[in-house]
């Protein structure tokens, strides 16, 4: 029993030494960094975070990455889903672009797919809000505002048992983003904007949390279409930290990401 | 009033928003004091970004979470926590898990680390029990 008690007064210091060597030595272990905690809220930024960066560079010309309305008429959920997230960054890019008339057409959009969806009715309440803030030149308050209606329409489908569908408004987000940054960046390509490329660790978590969604949701044409050309985007955006991609890199992410951008908002849904 | 908006606005997402998992009331508490601590960086012009993550602090273990982040952006990354926690502290990592130079802000249970990222890519942020028995905590992220 002393024995015993003597191993686990090792053990227990053992433990202490080891969280302390750690801190020591500023360095995590792999293992502690391969149990890190992932979470959609937090560990995914969002669209407005990755313009913020942009604009750091330079003037962006934001109003030049409008794209035509869109389809808000769409009958699949994943697809609705998916232009949901996309829709959403045009918010963003609006907002960026100070365009309050955009910013309320946008909201009203977002609304409209949000109910084909059957999300929340509070979301009628945020359309307003958006409305009001977009009359008021509320830019900062605006970017929230959209920000906090990604979340509720999210939330609203994990209370509504559309928890699978979450990760598709992220993705469509994300994607949609990407189209728009690296536009910007081709019309005026430097090294430091170019290096807001580099998320291969983001492409790959999106790319594991759609692998978790049901089987009968991923093998949809359009889920299974865009998850592939997922695993071709994560190669191009592994690009390595010392070195900034080159324009010609940029135009190639580009062209992915427009290519699952096009599909995504077709009406025309693959076979 | 202005600069007290995000507050009251994640606040208020705050009390609406449901999660897959219900946050425990000290995971409410935790979280009002990481949204205080973040709102004072506001006034930089820091946005709160409307996402937390809530849990529970033990002694001698590092609470870590992946975010991505964004060369060319300023983050502020910060945490409160309930009694029986008395001391915490907010640390960053690179994506090897080295240690990276940051601002810091302690004050107690409530803390934050500030940090400019020069490379766009995966992070780790870390928070610590360094006082106190185990209890829940929360962190928010901030950015301009």
């Amino acid at each position: 029993m002393t024995r015993l008690a003597k191993l686990a007064m090792l053990a227990f210091f053992a433990g202490v030494l080891v969280a302390a060597g750690a801190e020591e030595t500023g360095h995590l272990t792999a293992d502690q960094l391969a149990k890190a905690a992932r979470s959609d809220l937090i560990t995914i930024p969002t669209p407005g975070e990755l313009f913020a960066a942009l604009g750091k560079t330079g003037k962006t010309n934001w109003s030049g990455q409008y794209r035509g309305p869109i389809p808000v008429t769409y009958r699949n959920r994943a697809q609705i889903a998916l232009n949901l997230g996309g829709l959403i960054a045009d918010g963003f890019i609006a907002v960026e672009a100070k365009d309050g008339q955009q910013v309320k057409n946008i909201g009203s959009d977002i609304i409209k797919l949000a109910k084909a969806l059957g999300v929340s009715e509070k979301l009628l309440g945020r359309g307003n809000s958006i409305n009001e803030f977009a009359d008021n030149d509320e830019w900062d308050t605006l970017q929230e505002e959209l920000e906090a209606t990604q979340n509720e329409v999210k939330s609203s489908m994990q209370s509504h048992a559309d928890q699978d569908l979450v990760i598709l408004v992220t993705l469509g987000g994300w994607i949609r983003g990407t189209q728009v940054v690296t536009s910007a960046i081709i019309q005026r390509y430097d090294e430091r904007s170019a290096k807001v490329l580099r998320q291969p660790a983001l492409v790959h978590f999106m790319q594991s949390k759609i692998n978790e969604i049901s089987p009968e949701l991923r093998g949809e044409p359009l889920v299974k279409d865009v998850n592939e050309q997922l695993g071709e985007i994560e190669k191009l955006v592994s690009l390595p930290q010392s070195k900034a991609p080159t324009v010609e890199d940029v135009r190639k992410i580009n062209e992915s990401v427009g290519k699952v951008m096009t599909e995504i908002q077709s009406k025309e849904l693959p076979k | 009033m202005k600069r007290w908006l995000p507050i009251f606005v994640s606040l208020f997402i705050l009390e609406t928003s449901t999660s897959v998992r219900a946050q425990t009331d000290a995971e409410v508490q935790a979280r009002k004091d990481a949204l205080e601590v973040a709102g004072a960086f506001s006034n930089d012009g820091f946005k709160i970004r409307d996402g937390h993550w809530c849990g529970v602090l033990k002694p001698h273990d590092h609470s870590l979470v992946v975010v991505n982040l964004y060369a060319g952006n300023q983050y502020w990354f910060s945490g409160g926590a309930t009694e029986p926690v008395k001391k915490i502290a907010v640390s960053v990592y690179d994506e090897s898990g080295k240690k990276v130079s940051t601002e810091t802000y302690n004050d107690g249970e409530k803390a934050a680390a500030g940090f400019s990222p020069p490379n766009s890519g995966q992070y780790f942020v870390s928070v610590d029990l360094l006082e106190g028995e185990e209890g829940s905590f929360c962190l928010v992220c901030s950015y301009k």
